[in-house]
């Protein structure tokens, strides 16, 4: 028997389903299939059940299912959760209202705070005080509680987030809160900070512990929904739940801190580019994104995808947003896309996005009454987009109304409709690539060593330009782009992260201290996995250290490869801290360096199908459509070969300037640029100087 | 980069564009590798540093800034070194000059070290970038080197008088030396330097790529037409202010009457501080820049918040003051408090328009930068050290919403107060409090937001505390019949359980057990209190922010 394995991402639009079947003999996979239903916002899981319908999956043979979805971040946006009250510390009840006190618009002086998710009176005290190290200064008043949780059920209130100063260092008082509300309020939603976070910020820290429980009731009930759905279909496989840390975890584990899954949708497509980075053996990549309404990027160095666990919701220039402390991929988003529109302000100045034309009314050429010309009409108006092929043939672009709005937006700069629509191109490519600056050059990394992989609706249509102005080598357009984020959830690991703020300094003397930290965080992590039933030698580990010089504030990250560390490793270590910083910031000092938090990563290994490759055999000039006129920028006009993708075949080489057409996208290949076609259909793109 | 007229030459629309975007972009990089690499939290977290690039004169093109208090300082700080250095060859590449005196441009307090390198293309000087930090020690007579109490300038430590510290790439150790030797944290002292080094070669390494690519003309031209941009957008907008003339007066705690005049025409935002108090024998000075930023910041806010700023933002700005007076002190006068004049005059203008404006200001917040100095031995390392922290506090109300609680001043901006948790390992100190202020103060039809109560416990023996907080005596100022709020002090209370109420003091000792008390103002209301609605103020009762006694008196509920 056929088992398959699938895996289902909700946007906004639709819901995208994934899968292959797979030989259990032979491991070997079958083509990688996927169908499209529309989302089904108000019952989420029918969207899902239908799609799965749609391919005809018998689910008894449905072995692996992973799932993404939107879920919490709705939920929060929409202020949708459930009545929440907090218990923290004597004395500190208003830290969530008080949050930093800063003001990021700055010139603004009727700035507005956003408000805290959880009111005044339903933050409660309890007597209780740990030290940095974990101390006991004052025990736990545990007799406190009693009537604190009388009057929480007097308010109706529906969950429970309990943060509790130096928690991070000693998570014993939160715990026994947790067990005592267990014990006299079974019913209701408990969610304690050290569960999600074992890092220091005790704003950050109780934010995150009471978004979490505001949505917990509301998450987890989703997914028992979508479990008994597929139950009562015949599911008998496992169910795993794509996360923000760009991996996967049981959904058992997902329901306790739902949190950990809040931009899971972003992850997955950078998740996507690692996996298929592994697959075809290239380890520094950037993976880039662009949609309708925005482009982000991430890095990927050596094959690991970076986290930070500063991630904010809600912020902006004008706000300063809500902070969580859960391991998010660390993306750079922007506000420009395919519906970016270009506009004149009233100084003259041109601008592309934020604001977006949206589905409706579109681009210009959708003909649906949009007049602000967008980064896709721009395409068109250059040739890039064949205006017969719009979205898969579906629609005939409207050209006649696209260099009418080129043209009247050009006049007030005196330029025409082709320089303004070459206008609108380079700033949308400016503002991308200054976000791509920011996750490379910013951070110390030479661009030059890493692959632009790109995918979304408008990736490939940019990425060679991009690559050229950043002086990046290589470009990937992968097979699959319009669907890479539920393939990269099925190409997963498990991924789990503990990240433990425990200052030391960092010295040979300490070494033994060091090492016992990150064992027994290794030790913690292995046990809850060997519980919930996964092999030992499934489970593989990377520890790192997050290290500064004393006094600063900000940290390097070090890889450490072992949890074993003895006092000769700590020298080379230093070493390797002092490389690093100097490589971010070009000086490094003789001062005394601090260990601030341990990081491990986490993994489970998940069986994982041989993928089927394509053919090697085909003729190039039978995949060629025809040739037009493409605009280049600088080089202008030149005549173009448009080749079909789908008649590409593994090994066929080719050389631009030339556009690649497929259903949801177009690749533009630069004068001089060179393609190779992979064994999986991915585009390799040389750049050239 | 002079001679270049601008009508000479015609760069395209979109290049201009980019060239300005990625201006912005390098003013933001230098800010962001400054706050990763600084050694003390006052740069860090507080963000009392700026960062900035110029044209080849020293005109402000685009700035790095989390605090809008340090937009147009460092101009002056960069013509003074041209007015310095103004023989051929003076000036060269892989120079980096340094200064600190007030009184000399560019800077407001001997603790704010500014960094200035000016940057090359191919021999030509096509620009010049700047960076001031807030240096947590600079020696003097005061831990801190900041004094309520200071009689002059030399009482507060090092002056670097626009020197050069790097001279063509080759550091100059004896300067880095004496830096260190007049520090009571040297190792501090080197680390923000060369923090502040590495932030400007960000900068100029990105600021040459430009140039590069697209030419020092195009890069000329495109500054020129940003600055010009940044006055377009001032004088558009300062068209659309109303008209008149504005006054507002004060009495400070020390029983100075302040004033202040605007006056606003299609041309001009007049700022008239004259007839103000004298040069004042303490710290509480400011200079004539520092006035002028002030001046910037309220124009700002009126005229163009969410835009960005350069020299040509504050074009149409004049302020008149009289020479050797509080707000344009004279050298050698004291000036490590200069902060609290600064809020002085802020406020004066803010107070003045505020009623003519009420869809950009509220009635006055707490005022004052309550800057708290402590220091002392690390009860786990015995290390000796200090912290600075400024304090957060209560804003006024405004016409349709009350004030916000515990906020920065408007002096600050992207300021991040140091969490607890941190505060409590890094400083070893024990805080048993951070809570809204419950005092009575701030009511109106909106009332005025709240500040803080902040208890710092101190863990071992021979601490010190510094601190110059002003609205000590009246609370921050209520519009149309709203209540004045609370006011800022510290209480010090003893381990014998005396308690001293201080708005000034310096080096006071501290001793294990005892608790520095920290109370930041509840900020003005808008409007009678009688006509806030009843399910306001009940909610105002259910959430503890006013007591139903209290309730009773203020808002007549029953």
């Amino acid at each position: 028997m056929q088992t398959i394995r699938a895996a289902s991402d909700i946007g906004g639009t639709f819901t995208d389903l994934v899968y292959y079947e797979m030989d259990p003999k032979t491991g070997m996979a079958s083509d990688i299939k996927a169908v499209k239903a529309h989302t089904t916002p108000s019952e989420f899981q029918q969207g899902v059940l239908n799609s799965l319908e749609k391919a005809n999956i018998p689910l008894e043979e449905l072995t692996f299912f992973a799932h993404g979805s939107t879920v919490v971040i709705n939920a929060l946006t929409e202020r949708k959760g459930v009545k929440t009250a907090l218990i923290t510390t004597k004395g500190f009840r208003d830290v969530l209202e008080i949050a930093r006190g800063n003001r990021p618009d700055f010139f603004n002086l009727q700035y507005r705070k956003p408000d805290a998710f959880i009111p005044r009176h339903l933050r409660y005290e309890i007597t209780e005080r740990l030290s940095y190290n974990g101390d006991v200064i004052s025990p736990l008043a545990i007799s406190e509680l009693e009537p604190l949780l009388t009057n929480m059920q007097k308010e109706g209130v529906q969950a429970i987030a309990v943060c509790l100063l130096h928690s991070y260092a000693n998570p014993e008082h939160e715990q026994a809160i947790a067990d005592y509300i267990a014990t006299h309020w079974p019913e209701v939603t408990v969610v304690t900070s050290h569960q999600i976070s074992r890092e220091w910020r005790e704003y950050e820290r109780t934010n995150t512990a009471a978004l979490c429980a505001y949505v917990q009731p509301i998450a987890a009930q989703y997914l028992a929904k979508m479990e008994e759905a597929l139950d009562e279909r015949g599911f008998d496989g496992k169910f795993y739940v794509m996360q923000s840390n760009g991996g996967i975890d049981t959904v058992e584990s997902v329901k306790k801190t739902p949190i950990s899954i809040v931009e899971s949708g972003p992850a997955s497509g950078v998740l996507g580019a690692a996996a298929l980075g592994k697959l075809i053996g290239v380890n520094n990549i950037i993976a880039f994104d662009i949609g309708g309404t925005t482009a982000k990027c991430s890095l990927i160095d050596n094959g690991r995808v970076s986290l930070t666990s500063q991630y904010m919701i809600e912020k902006d220039e004008r706000s300063a947003g809500y902070p969580l402390m859960t391991p998010v991929v660390d993306i750079v988003e922007i506000g420009n896309g395919g519906g970016s529109i270009g506009w004149i302000d009233e100084f003259n100045k041109m601008h592309v996005g934020p604001q977006s034309a949206g589905a409706f009314p579109g681009p210009v050429a959708y003909g649906q009454g949009g007049t602000s010309p967008t980064t896709t009409d721009a395409n068109l108006m250059l040739g890039r987009i064949n205006p017969n092929y719009f979205i898969g043939g579906e629609i005939v672009a409207d050209m006649d109304a696209v260099e009418h709005a080129f043209d009247t937006l050009g006049t007030s700069l005196d330029l025409s409709a082709i320089d303004t629509a070459r206008g609108v191109i380079r700033l949308a490519n400016h503002n991308m690539s200054n976000a791509l600056k920011l996750i490379s050059i910013n951070r110390g990394y030479d661009p030059r060593d890493f692959t632009l992989l790109a995918f979304g609706g408008g990736g490939a249509m940019h990425a060679t330009v991009l690559a050229k102005e950043l002086s990046i080598p290589r470009v990937i357009i992968p097979a699959h782009a319009s669907v890479f984020s539920a393939w990269g959830m099925l190409m997963s690991d498990l991924r789990r992260d503990y990240i433990r703020t425990q200052p030391v300094a960092f010295v040979a003397s300490k070494a033994s201290e060091i090492s016992k930290t990150l064992e027994s965080m290794r030790k913690d992590a292995l046990s809850t996995y060997v519980k919930e039933g996964f092999e030992e030698q499934d489970v593989y580990f990377e520890p790192l250290l997050e290290m500064r010089y004393v006094g600063q504030e900000h940290t390097v990250q070090i890889d450490v490869g072992t949890s074993e560390i003895t006092g000769a490793d700590i020298a080379k270590l230093i070493q390797d801290f002092n490389k690093e910083y100097e490589k971010k910031y070009t000086y490094f000092l003789e001062n005394d360096i601090e260990l601030v938090s341990y990081k491990l990563t986490a993994y489970a290994r998940i069986e994982r199908p041989t993928l089927a490759k394509i053919s090697a055999t085909g003729d190039i000039q039978s995949a060629i459509k025809e040739t037009r006129p493409v605009d280049f920028d600088e080089s202008g006009f030149v005549d173009t070969v448009i080749y079909d993708r789908d008649k590409l075949f593994a090994n066929a080489q080719f050389s631009g300037p030339a556009i690649v057409e497929e259903s949801g996208s177009t690749t533009v290949i630069l004068p001089g640029q060179q393609v190779n076609v992979d064994d999986y259909g991915n585009l390799h793109i040389e750049i050239g100087a | 980069m002079s001679e270049m007229v601008k009508s000479s030459v015609k760069i395209d629309p979109i290049t201009v564009e980019i060239i300005q975007n990625s201006m912005r972009a390098i003013t933001e990089e230098m800010f962001a590798t400054m706050r990763k690499t600084a050694m003390s939290s006052i740069i860090y977290e507080v963000l009392d540093f700026g960062v900035a690039m110029f044209d080849a004169q020293g005109q402000l093109a685009s700035s790095g800034s989390g605090i809008p208090g340090f937009i147009g300082m460092l101009e002056p700080g960069v013509k003074s070194v041209l007015e310095k250095f103004d023989k051929p060859d003076a000036i060269r590449e892989g120079d980096v000059f340094m200064t600190n005196i007030p009184h000399h441009g560019g800077v407001s307090h001997l603790n704010d070290v500014v960094l200035i390198l000016p940057v090359y293309h191919e021999g030509t000087l096509i620009g010049w970038l700047a960076n001031k930090a807030h240096w947590v020690d600079v020696g003097g007579s005061f831990p801190g080197s900041i004094s309520a109490d200071a009689l002059d300038i030399y009482q507060e430590g090092l002056q670097l008088p626009c020197i050069k510290v790097i001279e063509q790439f080759t550091p100059n150790q004896a300067v880095i030396d004496i830096f260190m030797a007049n520090s009571r944290q040297p190792e501090v002292s080197k680390g923000d330097f060369w923090a502040g080094i590495a932030s400007m070669r960000a900068g100029e390494k990105r600021f040459k790529s430009l140039v590069e690519k697209y030419s020092l003309q195009a890069v000329a031209y495109a500054i020129e037409d940003y600055i010009e941009l940044g006055e377009r957008v001032a004088r558009a907008a300062l068209k659309a202010l109303p008209k008149g003339t504005f006054e507002a007066s004060e009495v400070t705690d020390n029983g100075l009457s302040i004033k202040a005049k605007i006056t606003i025409t299609d041309e001009e935002f007049l700022v008239d501080l004259r007839g103000n108090p004298p040069t004042q024998p303490n710290g509480l000075n400011a200079t004539y820049d520092s006035t002028m930023v002030d001046a910037q910041m309220l124009f700002k806010a009126i005229a163009s918040p969410q835009t960005f700023a350069n020299a040509g933002s504050f074009r149409p700005i004049r302020l008149l003051v009289d020479d050797d007076s509080m707000f344009a002190a004279k050298y050698p006068a004291a000036t490590s408090v200069y902060y609290e004049n600064s809020m002085m005059s802020f406020d004066l203008v803010w107070k003045a328009l505020a009623l003519a404006m009420p869809d950009a200001l509220t009635a006055g917040h707490y005022g004052s930068i309550c800057g708290t100095f402590l220091g002392g031995p690390h009860p786990k390392t015995g290390h000796s050290h200090s912290i600075v922290e400024p304090q957060i506090g209560g804003w006024g109300a405004s016409s349709k919403f009350d004030g916000i609680n515990a906020l920065y001043t408007g002096f600050h901006g992207e300021t991040f107060n140091v969490p607890v948790e941190i505060s409590e390992q890094r400083n070893g100190l024990q805080i048993d409090r951070l809570a809204l202020n419950d005092e009575e103060g701030g009511e109106g039809e909106t009332n005025g937001g709240k500040g803080i109560k902040l208890d710092y416990r101190v863990l071992t023996d021979n601490w010190w505390l510094t601190m110059a907080y002003v609205r000590s005596e009246n609370g921050p100022w209520g519009l149309k019949g709203g209540n004045r709020g609370s006011t800022n002090y510290v209480n010090v209370v003893r381990t014998s359980g005396e308690t001293q109420r201080y708005s000034v003091c310096t080096a006071l000792p501290l001793n294990e057990g005892d608790v520095v008390q920290v109370v930041t103002a509840n900020g003005g209301g808008f409007g009678n209190p009688a006509n806030r609605p009843k399910e306001k103020v009940l909610d105002d009762i259910k959430n503890g922010y006013v007591t139903y006694e209290r309730a009773q008196e203020v808002y007549g509920i029953n």
